[in-house]
């Protein structure tokens, strides 16, 4: 199965929320679709749903219109949402039965699923009477009870300690080798780069950068280095590149054991190795070592939609200004 | 369909689970069917009428000689210095309605005596147009004065008739002759079907106040605990609200019809006990029970979907009064309404009342116990009012449909609509 998001545009009111999304992702594979708080993923979901219509593009699935009412979608909403005074077993079997699931078989899915998830000895409990934590282990076993072909979980790691998200992370793998779309949605960047082959940053409304995930990562680490001296002291080493190498490289960062280089246009990898091999045996600096820098997630999500921002406010600005 | 009957099966266990819906239930239910049993068990001729072997016939005479030990000091003082009225057996005998009469020595005694309460009251009676009344405490309903003063006048025309020299026997039974005659009511009694309507009109009105609350409380509920998130990405938004109304109708007249059923096979089985007289209550026609059932339902449906709506124009319960003040406000007004015109069941306020789907529910049964209406107008008021319920039903689903997904403020009528026309 591929599910294709085409230029969807949704506006309430006057506002454009969402400015042209589109992404796609395939069975046994899982996207991630990040942003900010408010930049349109709730929206975009909402949409994929039918929970909102938009007001333009389309969604299709294996290349026909995707209509919502023949595939089951299993969501798990970033506000969590059960009731408080029922029994959990009895709100499963109801949420199964609602997507056409028939009583037998949402009776064995949830027990199913409350075993698989550790949880199952409260099947008969008020969901009120559950810790937080578990609360959560049902809210995902209740998106999961009708046995969804699209799984959509908005910061389903929320709240659980770290024996239980080890439990959901195994989960979500299974769901991915089981062939199930994941469409995966957190703030959490390492979860993301777990699981996902893919993804989209959302940045008001519009998507600011996607794709494959490792393609991105070398994309961002191509022209960047990283370079770590032997004593640690990386200011030290960040005042000499920057007082030495400046016509090579322009310091961009660091990590605790790091700094951070980017290549100026027309230096090569091998022309600042050798120069620095060379200032730095001059000079008594011992270098640790030196490779191509690889970016997390969470370093490309700050920069690429810190950018935006600024370019954000600078265009607000100048909206402003001509106003 | 399935899926609406999942909604309607879930949405009723809610009210079956809850312990004070099926207990309040039962204990009405026990309640009033054992009360009917009543007159069976204790002796209630003083309200029947027909005298029945009391369980606590022992103590009777007990109470018989507290009563005579309380009527020690339950007697009037009179005081007449004339003493045109005779003796204090002549006294006692005109004024036997009034109380038991003791002839103080003097006026100033009688007055001692009221203060110091040992007569209930005093009467300082100067001839037959003028006397004063002492009394300790006044008390709120005190018709001592007024039944006293209707025998004094009665003492008075008797004796401006005998001063006359007329025959006071002959005149007063030809003066309040009183005309004999027998009323053969061939249509409705209005008199008679009054009680019942009065208690059916208030029995509906609080129904759909109490009822229409619940559900408007069980949506806000849903948006307040957010499991309205996953609900509408489960199901279409309209079989969530139809599933909610449709459960919330089936336990009122679950509840309103075993209440009501309780009492009505009680009394009918017990109807010779109670010698017929809560007929004016229970003796209800056939034909205005169904059509209470019909109008009553159907009203109930009506207020119920608005109900609905309401709740998902708020994000928290304590707001839903903020937003359900008009529809309660025009319940009342309805209510009120009808209550009021109770007496002109065929007048132009009742007529057009039991046409408008918002009131029909209330006025037309009233009209069809007490008054004159025609079958057709019947079936037509049914049909406005259940061609109104699906308007309303399929407004209000679209109000929650759009308003579910919107937290925070409450979202006003108006804006709601516009929403609705800008479509999601």
């Amino acid at each position: 199965m591929k599910l294709e998001v085409k230029d969807i545009r949704k506006s309430f009111g006057d506002k454009e929320i969402l400015k042209g999304i589109s992404f796609e992702v395939e069975s046994g594979k899982a996207l991630g679709l990040l942003g900010r708080n408010g930049a349109g993923k709730t929206t975009t979901i909402r949409i994929l749903m039918d929970v909102f219509h938009s007001n333009s593009g389309e969604i299709l699935l294996d290349g026909k219109k995707f209509d919502r009412k023949k595939v089951l979608i299993g969501y798990l909403p970033e506000e969590r949402g059960l009731y408080p005074k029922r029994k959990v077993l009895e709100q499963m079997i109801y949420l199964a039965r609602l997507r056409g699931v028939d009583k037998k078989k949402a009776t064995e899915n949830a027990m199913r699923w409350l075993k698989r998830l550790e949880v199952d000895e409260y099947a008969t409990k008020d969901l009120e009477t559950l810790s937080k934590g578990n609360q959560q282990k049902v809210q995902l076993a209740s998106t999961l009870v009708a046995d969804p072909e699209i799984v959509i979980l908005d910061e389903p790691f929320s709240g659980l300690d770290p024996v239980n998200s080890q439990i959901l992370k195994d989960v979500v793998n299974e769901l991915i080798e089981e062939g199930k779309i994941v469409i995966f949605s957190s703030h959490q960047m390492s979860y993301v780069e777990e699981f996902c082959r893919d993804i989209v940053i959302i940045n008001h409304g519009e998507i600011i950068l996607s794709g494959n995930l490792l393609d991105i990562k070398k994309e961002y680490g191509r022209s960047q280095l990283v370079v770590s001296p032997v004593d640690g002291d990386i200011n030290k080493l960040k005042n000499w590149i920057n007082d030495t190498l400046s016509a090579d490289v322009e310091v961009t960062g660091d990590n605790k054991t790091d700094v951070i280089v980017k290549l100026k246009d027309g230096i090569s990898r091998m022309k600042f190795f050798s120069d620095l091999s060379d200032k730095a045996s001059a000079e008594g600096i011992e270098i640790e070592h030196f490779e191509t820098y690889k970016p997390s997630l969470n370093d490309i999500f700050v920069e690429r939609v810190g950018e935006e921002e600024k370019d954000h406010e600078e265009s607000s600005e100048g909206g402003e200004d001509n106003e | 369909m399935n899926k609406l009957f999942n909604v309607i099966d879930f949405e009723l266990k809610s009210y079956t689970k809850n312990k004070s819906f099926v207990i309040t239930t039962i204990v009405m239910v026990v309640l009033l069917f054992a009360a009917s049993f009543l007159p069976r068990i204790i002796d209630m001729s003083s309200i029947t009428g027909v005298k029945t072997e009391s369980i606590f016939s022992g103590s009777d005479d007990k109470e018989e000689e507290d009563d005579s030990e309380n009527e020690e000091n339950d007697y009037y003082l009179y005081y007449s210095e004339n003493d045109d009225f005779g003796t204090e057996e002549n006294i006692n005998a005109l004024f036997a309605e009034v109380g038991i009469f003791k002839k103080a020595a003097s006026k100033e005694d009688m007055i001692k005596s009221v203060e110091g309460q040992e007569a209930k009251g005093g009467f300082y009676i100067k001839d037959d147009m003028h006397y004063e009344y002492y009394v300790f405490n006044a008390e709120m309903y005190d018709d001592t004065q007024m039944m006293f003063e209707s025998v004094l006048t009665q003492l008075h025309k008797q004796n401006y008739l005998i001063a006359h020299g007329m025959d006071v026997t002959e005149f007063v039974a030809e003066y309040e002759a009183i005309p004999e005659g027998d009323v053969n009511v061939l249509g409705k009694d209005a008199s008679e079907n009054f009680w019942y309507c009065y208690g059916l009109v208030i029995l509906i009105f609080m129904l759909i106040i109490m009822y229409g609350v619940m559900i408007a409380t069980s949506v806000t509920n849903e948006k307040s605990n957010r499991s309205i998130e996953v609900l509408v990405t489960s199901i279409d938004a309209k079989y969530l609200l139809f599933g909610k109304v449709i459960a919330g109708t089936l336990a009122v007249v679950v509840q309103a019809g075993a209440i009501m059923a309780a009492a009505l096979v009680g009394y009918g089985i017990n109807h010779d006990a109670w010698n017929g007289r809560l007929d004016m209550i229970l003796n209800i026609p056939s034909d205005v029970i169904i059509s209470f059932a019909v109008f009553g339902v159907g009203g109930f449906l009506f207020y119920a979907f608005v109900y609905g709506a309401v709740g998902a124009l708020v994000s928290k319960t304590e707001d839903i009064n903020k937003v359900a003040g008009t529809v309660q406000m025009i319940i009342m007004i309805v209510y009120f309404v009808v209550l009021i015109n109770l007496s002109k069941p065929d007048g132009m306020i009742m007529k057009v009342c039991s046409i408008l789907p918002v009131s029909s529910y209330s006025a037309m049964f009233v009209r069809i116990a007490m008054g004159k209406v025609a079958m057709p107008e019947v079936i037509i008021s049914a049909v406005i009012l259940y061609v109104s319920i699906i308007f309303i039903g399929w407004l209000a689903a679209k109000i929650y449909r759009m308003g579910t997904l919107r937290y925070g403020n409450p979202i006003k009528f108006r804006n709601a609509l516009k929403y609705i026309k800008e479509r999601e």
